[in-house]
C-alpha cells in the first residue's frame, strides 16, 4: 500500500548522490519520468532526496556500505517499481558487474552494455583493444604489476617519470607520479591502498608520463542503431592532484583539422567496443600535435555541461532516450557555437593546502544571469558531509568567444557567496588572472608548479571591511550587555513584511 | 569606540575610531574620515555605501581572539581587530608571544591511514608525519615545526575528530 498517491510515469532510479543526482533528476523531469533517489544516513536531508518523487535509504554513511552496495540499490529499485537505473559518475558507474546485475534483474541500465564497460574498465585491456583498433596509445604496461620491482623494471626500460595508475581507476583517484626508481616502493604501496579503498581492486600498473602534454578528450554518443557520433573536444589540462578543476569546450589548442582527426579516432574507439550511450575518449595531446589514447570513460562525465552548452544538446536526456531503445535525437551532427568553461567548486580551503572543508553552508548566493548555469547538489543551510567527494557545485558559463566566457566566469565567481565552509572560488578567481591560463599555454603539469596567491583586496575594500568588522563588534558588545535596548515589537520590520502578514501572502 | 587593526604583512598597526555606528556611520581610519550608510543585511553580511555612492558588500566573521575573516568583491582576507581595552591588556602581558606548538591536531575529521613517525623521532618542519583520509583523499599531515616526537596519540585505522591530538612534541627540543 502506498502512503501517498503514486505518480503513474515510468520511474528511474539514480544510483548516486549530490550534484550529479540532481542533474539526472532534472533530465527525468524534462522527459516526464519520475525520479527515484537513494540515500545513505548522511544524506537523508540532501537536495537530491528532496527533489525526487521516491527515496530509499540504503545504509550507513560510508559509500562502501551504501552507494557502493549493488544489492541495496537493486532492492530500492524493486521496492519503488523503478524500471531504469542511471549510475551517474563515480560509485558504481563503471562497474560492469553492477550493470549486468541491473540487466539481469530485468531493469534498463542507462549506460553502455556491460561488455563495453568491462572492455574499457580495465585500463590494460582497453589499451590492448585500442591498439588492435589502430588507436595510438602511450607506452605502458599491458598487464597489472605484481610487484614494485616490476614497475621499477618498466621504468628502467622506458625511463622515468612514470605514472602509476589503479587498473580499475578513474576520476583522478588512485594515481601517482614516480620520478625516480627510489620512489617506486612507497608509491606502489600507496597507490595500491588508494585503489583498494576507492575501487575495491588493488591492481595497479605504470605508464610513461609524457610531460608538457595536454589532456584533451572527445565526447561520443552511440545509440542502439549502431550509430556513433563525436561532439567535439574538451580541454581539461588544468588539473590538481590529477583531478580536473577547470574545463573548456572547445580547446583553444585544437584546430578544426585536429578536431576532425581526434573525432575520427574517438568514433573508431567507440565502435571497437560497440559503444552505446554517452562516453568520453580521453587523449593526451603532445606539444607536437600527436595525440595518444589515455582511457575511455564509459559514463557521463563531470565536465559534460561545457559540451552541452556549445553543442546545444542534453547528454543526460540522450542517454535515457537511448537506453529506452530510441535513436539519439541528434539527426545531423551539430557544429560548435561559442565557448564554454566550467569551474568545479569544491568544499576545500585553498589558503590552507586545499584541506577538505565540510560543514554547514550558512549562506549561499548562486551566480545567475545570461550565459550562466549552476549545477549543484546543495542549497542554503545544507550540510556538506565529510564522507564523500568535496565537489559541491559546478559553475558553467557560455560566451560568444573565449574572452567573453572568461569575463562571465569571473562575474559568476565574484557574484557567488558561500559562507560556513571554505570553497575553491578564490582559487579560481586567482587562476583566471594568470597570463598563461588566459593565453591557454598550459599542460597537465601546469597546476603542480602553480602557487595559489590570494588576490589582494583593493584599499577601499579593506577600509569597508575594517569598518564593517568594527560595527559588527560594537553590535555584539551591545547584545552582550544586559539591559541593552532590544528592538521594540514591529520596529525594524519593513512595511513589505507587515503587508504580507495582513494579506496572508506566502513567503 | 576605538580599535587597533593589524593587517597581515604590515608592520605598522592601524587605528579605527567609530564615532557613529549603523545606519549612518562615521569612522576615522588612521587619518581619513569615512562616512556613509551601513546596513547589516543579515548576520555578518554588511552593505556599506560611502558618501560618494561607492557600495561594497562585505561578509565579516569575528573570532573570539580578535581575528576577523572578511570577504568582499571576490577577495578573501584576514586581519586582527581589537578594541582598545583588549589591545592594551595584551600589551601589558607581553602580547601574544609566539607560542611554541606543542602538538599536532587533526584539522578535519577523518581516518588515520598510516603513521609515519615514532616516539623519539626527530622531525623537521614540513615533514609528513601521518596520512589522514578525509573526503576520499589521502592528506599528508605535515609537521608544523622542527622537534622530537614525545608521543603518538593516534594509530592506523583510527577515526579522529577535528581537534584530536595526533602527535605531541617534546618540550623545547629544537
Amino acid at each position: 500500500m502506498e502512503t501517498f498517491r503514486s505518480n503513474p510515469a515510468p520511474r528511474l532510479l539514480i544510483a548516486n548522490r549530490g550534484e550529479i543526482a540532481v542533474r539526472i533528476i532534472r533530465a527525468c523531469r524534462d522527459l516526464g519520468i519520475s525520479p527515484v533517489a537513494v540515500y545513505s544516513e548522511a544524506d537523508r536531508g540532501a537536495l537530491h532526496v528532496r527533489l525526487s518523487d521516491y527515496a530509499v535509504a540504503i545504509g550507513p554513511p560510508p559509500a562502501r556500505e551504501s552507494y557502493l552496495v549493488p544489492e541495496r540499490i537493486l532492492a530500492a529499485a524493486k521496492s519503488t517499481g523503478a524500471t531504469l537505473v542511471h549510475p551517474g559518475f563515480g560509485f558504481l558507474s563503471e562497474n560492469a558487474d553492477f550493470a549486468r546485475k541491473v540487466e539481469e534483474a530485468g531493469l534498463t541500465w542507462v549506460g553502455p552494455a556491460p561488455a563495453s564497460i568491462a572492455a574499457m574498465g580495465s585500463k590494460t585491456e582497453s589499451r590492448q583493444r585500442m591498439i588492435a583498433a589502430g588507436v595510438p596509445v602511450v607506452p605502458g604496461m599491458t598487464t597489472p604489476a605484481e610487484s614494485a620491482e616490476e614497475i621499477a623494471a618498466f621504468g628502467r626500460a622506458n625511463g622515468f617519470p612514470l605514472l602509476l595508475k589503479a587498473a580499475a581507476g578513474g576520476g583522478g583517484k588512485g594515481m601517482r607520479v614516480v620520478r625516480a626508481e627510489a620512489e617506486v616502493g612507497e608509491a606502489f604501496l600507496r597507490t595500491r591502498s588508494e585503489a583498494k579503498s576507492y575501487f575495491a581492486d588493488d591492481r595497479v600498473y605504470a605508464e610513461l608520463l609524457v610531460e608538457g602534454s595536454r589532456h584533451v578528450e572527445v565526447q561520443i554518443l552511440g545509440d542502439k542503431t549502431g550509430r556513433v557520433i563525436a561532439l567535439g573536444e574538451r580541454e581539461c589540462s588544468l588539473q590538481r592532484r590529477h583531478q580536473k578543476v577547470l574545463e573548456e569546450c572547445p580547446s583553444a589548442a585544437v584546430s578544426p583539422e585536429l578536431r576532425a582527426r581526434m573525432e575520427e579516432v574517438a568514433v573508431a574507439a567507440g565502435k571497437a567496443v560497440n559503444y552505446v550511450s554517452a562516453g568520453t575518449v580521453e587523449f593526451l595531446l603532445a606539444k607536437d600535435g600527436r595525440f595518444f589514447f589515455l582511457e575511455m570513460n564509459t559514463r557521463i562525465q563531470v565536465e559534460h555541461p561545457v559540451t552541452e552548452m556549445v553543442y546545444g544538446v542534453d547528454l543526460v536526456v540522450e542517454m535515457i532516450r537511448i537506453a529506452r531503445g530510441e535513436p539519439m535525437s541528434i539527426r545531423e551532427k551539430p557544429s560548435p557555437r561559442g565557448h564554454a568553461i566550467q569551474c568545479r567548486i569544491y568544499a576545500e580551503d585553498p589558503a590552507h593546502g586545499f584541506a577538505p572543508s565540510p560543514g554547514r553552508i550558512r549562506r549561499l548566493r548562486r551566480p545567475q544571469g545570461p550565459g550562466i548555469r549552476v549545477d549543484s547538489g546543495v542549497e542554503d543551510g545544507d550540510v556538506v558531509p565529510l564522507d564523500y567527494d568535496p565537489m559541491v557545485a559546478k559553475f558553467i558559463v557560455w560566451g560568444q568567444d573565449r574572452d567573453e566566457a572568461f569575463r562571465r566566469m569571473k562575474r559568476a565567481l565574484s557574484e557567488a557567496r558561500v559562507e560556513g565552509i571554505e570553497t575553491s572560488i578564490p582559487f579560481f578567481l586567482a587562476l583566471l588572472e594568470d597570463p598563461d591560463v588566459v593565453a591557454n599555454s598550459v599542460s597537465t603539469q601546469f597546476l603542480d608548479d602553480w602557487k595559489y596567491e590570494p588576490r589582494r583586496p583593493a584599499e577601499d575594500v579593506v577600509a569597508a571591511s575594517v569598518i564593517a568588522a568594527a560595527l559588527a563588534s560594537m553590535e555584539e558588545a551591545k547584545k552582550r550587555r544586559p539591559g541593552s535596548a532590544a528592538v521594540p515589537d514591529g520596529v525594524g520590520l519593513s512595511s513589505w513584511r507587515n503587508a504580507r502578514a495582513c494579506v496572508g501572502v506566502r513567503e | 569606540m576605538k580599535f587597533q587593526v593589524r593587517m597581515p604583512g604590515e608592520t605598522e598597526g592601524r587605528t579605527v575610531v567609530v564615532t557613529a555606528g549603523a545606519p549612518a556611520f562615521e569612522a576615522t581610519l588612521d587619518d581619513a574620515v569615512l562616512t556613509g550608510e551601513a546596513l547589516e543585511v543579515r548576520n555578518g553580511v554588511w552593505s556599506l555605501v560611502g558618501r560618494d555612492g561607492r557600495q561594497i558588500e562585505v561578509s565579516v566573521a569575528l573570532q573570539k581572539d580578535g581575528s576577523v575573516r572578511a570577504s568582499a568583491e571576490g577577495t578573501l582576507f584576514g586581519f586582527e581587530l581589537l578594541d582598545e581595552l583588549t589591545a592594551r591588556a595584551l600589551l601589558t602581558t607581553g602580547g601574544r608571544a609566539a607560542k611554541k606548538v606543542r602538538h599536532v591536531a587533526a584539522a578535519m575529521p577523518g581516518r588515520v591511514l598510516r603513521v609515519l613517525v615514532g616516539v623519539g623521532d626527530r622531525v623537521t618542519q614540513g615533514q609528513p608525519i601521518l596520512v589522514l583520509e578525509a573526503m576520499k583523499m589521502e592528506n599528508e599531515v605535515k609537521s608544523p615545526r622542527d622537534g622530537v616526537v614525545a608521543s603518538v596519540e593516534s594509530a592506523a585505522g583510527q577515526a579522529v575528530s577535528q581537534g584530536d591530538v595526533l602527535v605531541r612534541f617534546e618540550a623545547g627540543g629544537e
